[in-house]
C-alpha cells in the first residue's frame, strides 16, 4: 500500500504546461473561422410565461444581421429536445419559457454588438403565468404546472432493489428509491430515533472560460469547435435533434478552460448550429458570465433524514427523503437524484436503508451536473447528522463514527462493491493533522474554537461505463495517444499519456495526446464522474498493450526468431546479447513513410441487476475532512483557521496533479459553505453576475489549508482509481461540525453566513 | 459608431500604430488585432483578472481600459515573457508546481505574480495571498499557486 513500488514517483512536469503558462494553449474561445458570425441570445425577463407571439422583423432588417431564430425554427426540427435521460429542453423556447434567463430569440451578424442591437429589436409579447420558486411551493395542491403533458426521454436504468420513475406527478421531474431490509420496522424497535432536517444551496460552476460554441454546416456536415466536457455525447444528441447519421456530425475540442460539470452534456450546441444553418455561414456564440450563471447550477436540495441508533451508539437504519430543485429543465438531474438517493447512507454499516429522492421542477435555472453529483448534498446531510447524533447521544463524534463505519472489503449495500480504502485509517490521520486528539479545553470568550470531522463518500468511475483508445507508435518511437478524455484542466493528458509511456517502457516527452475529433479519436460517454485515469486510463493501458504485442510480433518475424525471445528495450528489442534499434526494422520493411502500430484499448463495466444502481461502483471516492475554525459570538463570523482534506487517488499517475485535483475541490466547497450561493428574490436572479457573485480568492484561503493523497489501490491501470470530486465531498459537514463543536449550535443550511450564525445563538440563549 | 483615434502603443517590445474607434478596450486589440490570444477574457468585468497584463510593470485588466488610455504605452503580455526559449523565473516556478489547471486564469496569474515581484521580492504568504485576490482561478484552492510564487521569488533573487 501507499505506493512504495508505484513506477510515477518521479514528480513529472504537465505535457499541457509550457503551452499554458506561455499562452500559446489554444481553448476553444480563441479559434476563429473565415466568415464566422458572432451570436447574441434574448432571454427570458419572466419565469414563466407564455409566448404569445415574437416579431423579429425589425431585427432581421439590421445591417448586418445574418439570421435571427426562434421557436418556430426549433419546432420545425426532427426532435428539438435535449436531456439526459429525461428530454424536456427545447433547443430554443417553443412556446412556454420556464425560468428568468431562459432562451426566447438569437441573432448571429457580423459581430457581437451588432447582435446585441439587433435583440433589442425584437418583440415579444408575453402571457405571463405564475413562477413556482421553491420545491414546497412546486408539490402544492394546486401549483402550476410546467409541462402540460409528458416530455420525451425514459428514466435511468437502476437495479432491481431500486425503483426509477419519469414523472411519477405533477411538477416532479423524477423519483429514484432504493431500500434494503425493512427500515420502518427496525426504526421500531432501536433506542433512538432522530429527525433532522438541512437545506443544501444552489451555486454556479463559475468556470472561467466561458461557455462558447462554433458552428459550420455544410450540406454533408455538421460541425461543431466546442467547450463541451462530452464530445461524444454531444454528437449524439446534434445527430438526433437534427435527424442526421452521427457520421455526419464532426465535434472538436480544444483545451477546455474549466467545467466542473457545466460543461456536460448537451445545451446551447444546437441552437448555434440552428443559427449556422440558417445564415449559411459558421457561427460563434460566446456567452458572457452573467448568461453562463443563469445557464446551469449545481441543485439546491431539502434532504429530511431519519435515522435509527441503538444506546450502545450502533446506528440501525435510516430513512430519508430527499428533493433536489431540479429547476426548469431536467439537464442532469435524473443522474444526480439517483445519486444522491443512493449515497445518503454514507460509508457505515446499516440493518436497513430506505431512501426516496426526487427531482422537482420550479420555474428557477436549470440543475445539472456539478463535481460530485449529488455527492456533496447526500454528504453534508449525512454527515452532518451522524455528527449531531453523536453529540446527542455524549459520544465523541470521532469515535462513534469510528464504531459504524464499514471496513475496507464490506459492500457498500448488498450487490455493490466493497470499500476499496481504508477508511478509519485515514480518518484518524486527518484528525491528528488538525489536533483533534490534542483538543485544549478553552476559556469561553467571544472567540471560540471547535473541531470538526466529516467523511464524504461517493462512488466513482460511472455506472456500466466504457471507454475506448488508440495508442499509436510511429516508425521513430514517438507516440500519439487518442482517447476522447477532454483535458479541462484535470491533467488528464498528462496522466493518460505517462500510462502509455511506461506500458511502451519510452520517455513520457516521446508521448503525445491527440487533439479530440469525433471523426478519429475512439469513444468514450464523456468527462465526468472522476473517470478519465481510471476508466479511460484503462483502455489506454490495454491499447499500448496490443501496440507493444504488435512491435514485438514485427520485430520477431524480421528478427526470424520467437516475439517471446525479444525484449523491448527503449526503442531497441534485444535478442540475447544484442540490442536491434527498432526504426531500421521499420524502415527496411516499409520503406516510404515507415508505418505505425495502432494499438486498440476498451473497457466496459457490465450492467448487473443486483447492484442498486445497476452496476457495482467500479471504485469508491471517499474524502476525509478535518476543520478547525473560530466563531465569533458577536459578529457570528466563522474564520476556517484549520483545513485539512485527505482522497484516495489509489495509485498517483500524477502527484502534483492529485493534490491539485483535491485542494481544488475542497476550496470550491469551502466557498459553498460558507459565503458562496446563487441568490434569487421569488424567481428573480440577485447576484447572476461575476461583480455580485462571490467565489473564493486567494485571500480566503483557510489559515492552514492543507490537502493530500493517499495510495490504497484500484481498479485502474497500475492500481489508480479516481480523485477529482473527491475533496466537494465532507468539507460542509466538516465546517458545521466544528461550529457545533465551538458555540453548540447546528446550522443545517449552508451558507454558514454570519447572520445564520447569530439567529443559531440568539435561538440558543 | 464611436470616433475613430490613432494611437502609439508598444507591446512586447514592437511598436504599433493602430486606427480604432475610441471605445475598443485593450483586449480587443491584443486578441483581434495582435492575435495574442493568451491574453483571456472571462467575467468581462474587471472581476477574475483572467485578462491582467502589465503597462510598464503595472498590472491592469485589459478587458475595461480602453486602447487610447495607453496611447504611448508599453505593453507586456503573456507572450512577452519568456526570452525565445527561457521561460520567465515565475513561469518555471507555475510549471515545477503544478500552479496551474485548466489554464484559463494562468496567463493573467503570471503577469500578476510578475508584478507582485517587481515591487516586493520577497512576499510573506499574506501579502501574496492578498495580492493573488485580485485573479480568480477556479481549480486549484491556490495553495500550490502560493508555493510558486514563493518558488518564484527564490527564483528571481537567485
Amino acid at each position: 500500500m501507499d505506493g512504495g513500488t508505484s513506477p510515477f514517483r518521479a514528480p513529472v512536469t504537465a505535457l499541457d504546461g509550457p503551452d499554458k503558462v506561455t499562452g500559446t494553449a489554444v481553448y476553444t474561445f480563441d479559434i476563429s473561422l473565415p466568415g464566422m458570425l458572432h451570436a447574441k441570445v434574448l432571454r427570458s425577463p419572466h419565469p414563466h410565461a407564455r409566448i404569445r407571439a415574437i416579431d423579429t422583423s425589425r431585427a432581421a432588417a439590421l445591417p448586418g444581421v445574418a439570421a435571427v431564430v426562434t421557436g418556430a425554427d426549433a419546432a420545425a426540427l426532427p426532435d428539438p429536445y435535449y436531456g439526459v435521460a429525461i428530454r424536456d429542453q427545447p433547443v430554443i423556447a417553443l412556446d412556454k419559457v420556464r425560468y428568468v434567463g431562459d432562451m426566447v430569440a438569437a441573432v448571429a451578424a457580423i459581430d457581437e454588438a451588432t447582435a446585441y442591437r439587433a435583440l433589442m429589436l425584437i418583440d415579444v409579447d408575453y402571457e405571463l403565468l405564475p413562477a413556482v420558486t421553491t420545491i414546497d411551493d412546486a408539490l402544492a395542491d394546486g401549483a402550476p404546472i410546467l409541462f402540460d403533458k409528458p416530455v420525451g426521454g425514459a428514466p435511468t436504468r437502476v437495479g432491481d432493489a431500486s425503483v426509477s420513475l419519469k414523472e411519477p406527478r405533477a411538477n416532479v421531474l423524477y423519483e429514484f428509491g432504493y431500500a434494503n431490509g425493512d427500515a420502518a420496522a427496525v426504526l421500531a424497535a432501536s433506542d433512538h430515533v432522530f429527525e433532522d432536517r438541512f437545506v443544501f444551496s444552489r451555486i454556479n460552476h463559475f468556470h472561467l472560460e466561458p461557455h462558447v460554441n462554433i458552428a459550420r454546416v455544410t450540406r454533408d456536415q455538421i460541425e461543431l469547435w466546442s467547450c463541451n466536457q462530452d464530445p461524444f455525447v454531444l454528437r449524439g444528441d446534434i445527430a438526433r435533434i437534427f435527424g442526421r447519421p452521427a457520421n455526419a456530425i464532426r465535434i472538436h475540442t480544444a483545451f477546455v478552460g474549466g467545467g466542473f460539470g457545466g460543461k456536460s452534456f448537451c445545451k446551447m450546441e444546437p441552437l448555434v448550429v440552428l443559427l449556422a444553418m440558417k445564415a449559411g455561414r459558421p457561427v460563434r456564440l460566446c456567452l458572457s458570465m452573467d448568461e453562463s450563471l443563469l445557464t446551469l447550477t449545481k441543485h439546491a436540495a431539502l434532504l429530511v433524514l431519519k435515522t435509527g441508533v441503538m444506546a450502545d451508539g450502533r446506528l440501525t437504519a435510516r430513512q430519508s427523503e430527499i428533493y433536489l430543485d431540479a429547476g426548469a429543465y431536467s439537464d442532469a438531474s435524473v443522474t444526480t437524484t439517483i445519486k444522491t438517493g443512493y449515497r445518503i447512507t454514507g460509508p457505515y454499516r446499516w440493518d436497513a436503508v430506505a431512501s426516496r429522492a426526487y427531482a422537482v421542477r420550479t420555474t428557477m435555472v436549470p440543475a445539472g451536473s456539478f463535481r460530485g453529483f449529488g455527492g456533496t448534498q447526500a454528504s453534508f446531510a449525512s454527515e452532518s447528522q451522524i455528527d449531531m447524533i453523536a453529540r446527542r447521544l455524549g459520544i465523541d463524534p470521532y469515535a462513534f463514527r469510528r464504531k459504524n463505519l464499514l471496513s475496507r472489503a464490506e459492500p457498500f449495500q448488498p450487490g455493490d462493491s466493497p470499500i476499496d480504502s481504508d477508511v478509519p485509517a485515514v480518518l484518524e490521520d486527518v484528525a491528528s493533522r488538525i489536533g483533534y486528539f490534542r483538543r485544549p479545553a478553552l476559556p469561553a470568550g467571544v472567540k471560540r474554537r471547535g473541531w470538526g470531522l466529516a467523511i464524504g463518500l461517493k462512488d466513482g468511475g460511472g455506472t456500466g461505463n466504457h471507454s475506448l483508445a488508440l495508442v499509436k507508435v510511429l516508425t521513430t518511437g514517438r507516440v500519439i495517444v487518442n482517447a476522447a478524455t477532454v483535458e479541462i484542466g484535470q491533467g488528464a493528458t498528462t496522466a493518460l499519456c505517462r500510462i502509455a509511456a511506461e506500458m511502451l517502457g519510452l520517455p513520457l516527452d516521446w508521448v503525445r495526446y491527440g487533439d479530440i475529433d469525433t471523426d478519429h479519436t475512439p469513444l468514450n460517454n464523456g468527462t465526468h464522474v472522476s473517470c478519465a485515469t481510471a476508466v479511460t486510463g484503462l483502455a489506454v493501458e490495454r491499447a499500448a498493450e496490443d501496440a507493444r504485442r504488435q512491435i514485438l510480433d514485427f520485430a520477431a518475424q524480421r528478427l526470424g526468431c520467437a516475439a517471446a525471445e525479444l525484449v523491448q528495450e527503449g526503442w531497441s528489442v534485444r535478442r540475447g546479447n544484442y540490442a536491434h534499434p527498432i526504426e531500421p526494422l521499420i524502415r527496411d520493411y516499409f520503406g516510404g513513410a515507415g508505418t505505425e502500430f495502432i494499438g486498440r484499448g476498451s473497457v466496459k463495466i457490465d450492467f448487473d441487476p443486483r447492484a442498486p444502481m445497476a452496476s457495482p461502483a467500479m471504485f469508491w471516492i471517499p474524502c476525509w475532512v478535518g476543520a478547525e475554525v473560530e466563531v465569533d459570538t458577536e459578529t457570528g463570523k466563522v474564520e476556517v483557521t484549520r483545513l485539512v482534506a485527505a482522497a484516495d487517488s489509489g495509485t498517483s499517475i500524477n502527484a502534483l496533479a492529485c493534490r491539485g485535483q483535491v485542494e481544488g475541490a475542497v476550496l470550491q466547497a469551502y466557498g459553498q459553505s460558507l459565503f458562496e450561493e446563487l441568490r434569487f428574490d421569488g424567481a428573480n436572479p440577485v447576484n447572476a453576475t461575476p461583480l455580485s457573485y462571490r467565489v473564493p480568492l486567494a485571500s480566503d484561503l483557510p489559515t492552514h489549508f492543507e490537502g493530500f493523497v493517499v495510495e490504497h489501490g484500484g481498479p485502474g491501470p497500475f492500481g489508480a482509481k479516481g480523485i477529482g470530486e473527491a475533496g466537494m465531498l465532507g468539507v460542509a459537514a466538516a465546517i458545521a461540525n466544528a461550529i457545533d463543536d465551538a458555540v453548540g449550535v447546528r446550522l443545517t443550511q449552508i451558507p454558514f453566513t454570519p447572520e445564520r450564525v447569530l439567529t443559531a445563538l440568539d435561538a440558543k440563549k | 459608431m464611436s470616433e475613430a483615434v490613432d494611437i502609439m502603443l508598444t507591446v512586447n517590445g514592437r511598436s504599433h500604430h493602430l486606427r480604432m474607434p475610441a471605445n475598443r478596450v485593450v483586449v480587443d486589440v491584443l486578441r483581434e488585432d495582435l492575435l495574442l490570444t493568451g491574453c483571456k477574457i472571462g467575467c468581462d468585468q474587471a472581476v477574475c483578472g483572467a485578462c491582467t497584463v502589465l503597462v510598464e510593470g503595472m498590472p491592469m485588466t485589459a478587458c475595461t481600459t480602453f486602447a487610447f488610455e495607453l496611447d504611448g504605452r508599453a505593453v507586456t503580455t503573456i507572450e512577452g515573457l519568456a526570452e525565445g526559449n527561457d521561460l520567465h523565473p515565475v513561469q518555471r516556478a507555475f510549471l515545477e508546481h503544478g500552479a496551474f489547471q485548466c489554464g484559463f486564469c494562468t496567463p493573467g496569474m503570471i503577469l500578476s505574480v510578475v508584478a507582485l515581484l517587481g515591487r516586493h521580492s520577497d512576499p510573506d504568504e499574506a501579502l501574496i495571498r492578498q495580492w493573488l485576490g485580485a485573479n480568480i482561478c477556479r481549480c486549484t484552492g491556490y495553495q500550490m499557486i502560493v508555493e510558486a510564487v514563493r518558488a518564484a521569488a527564490r527564483l528571481v533573487t537567485a
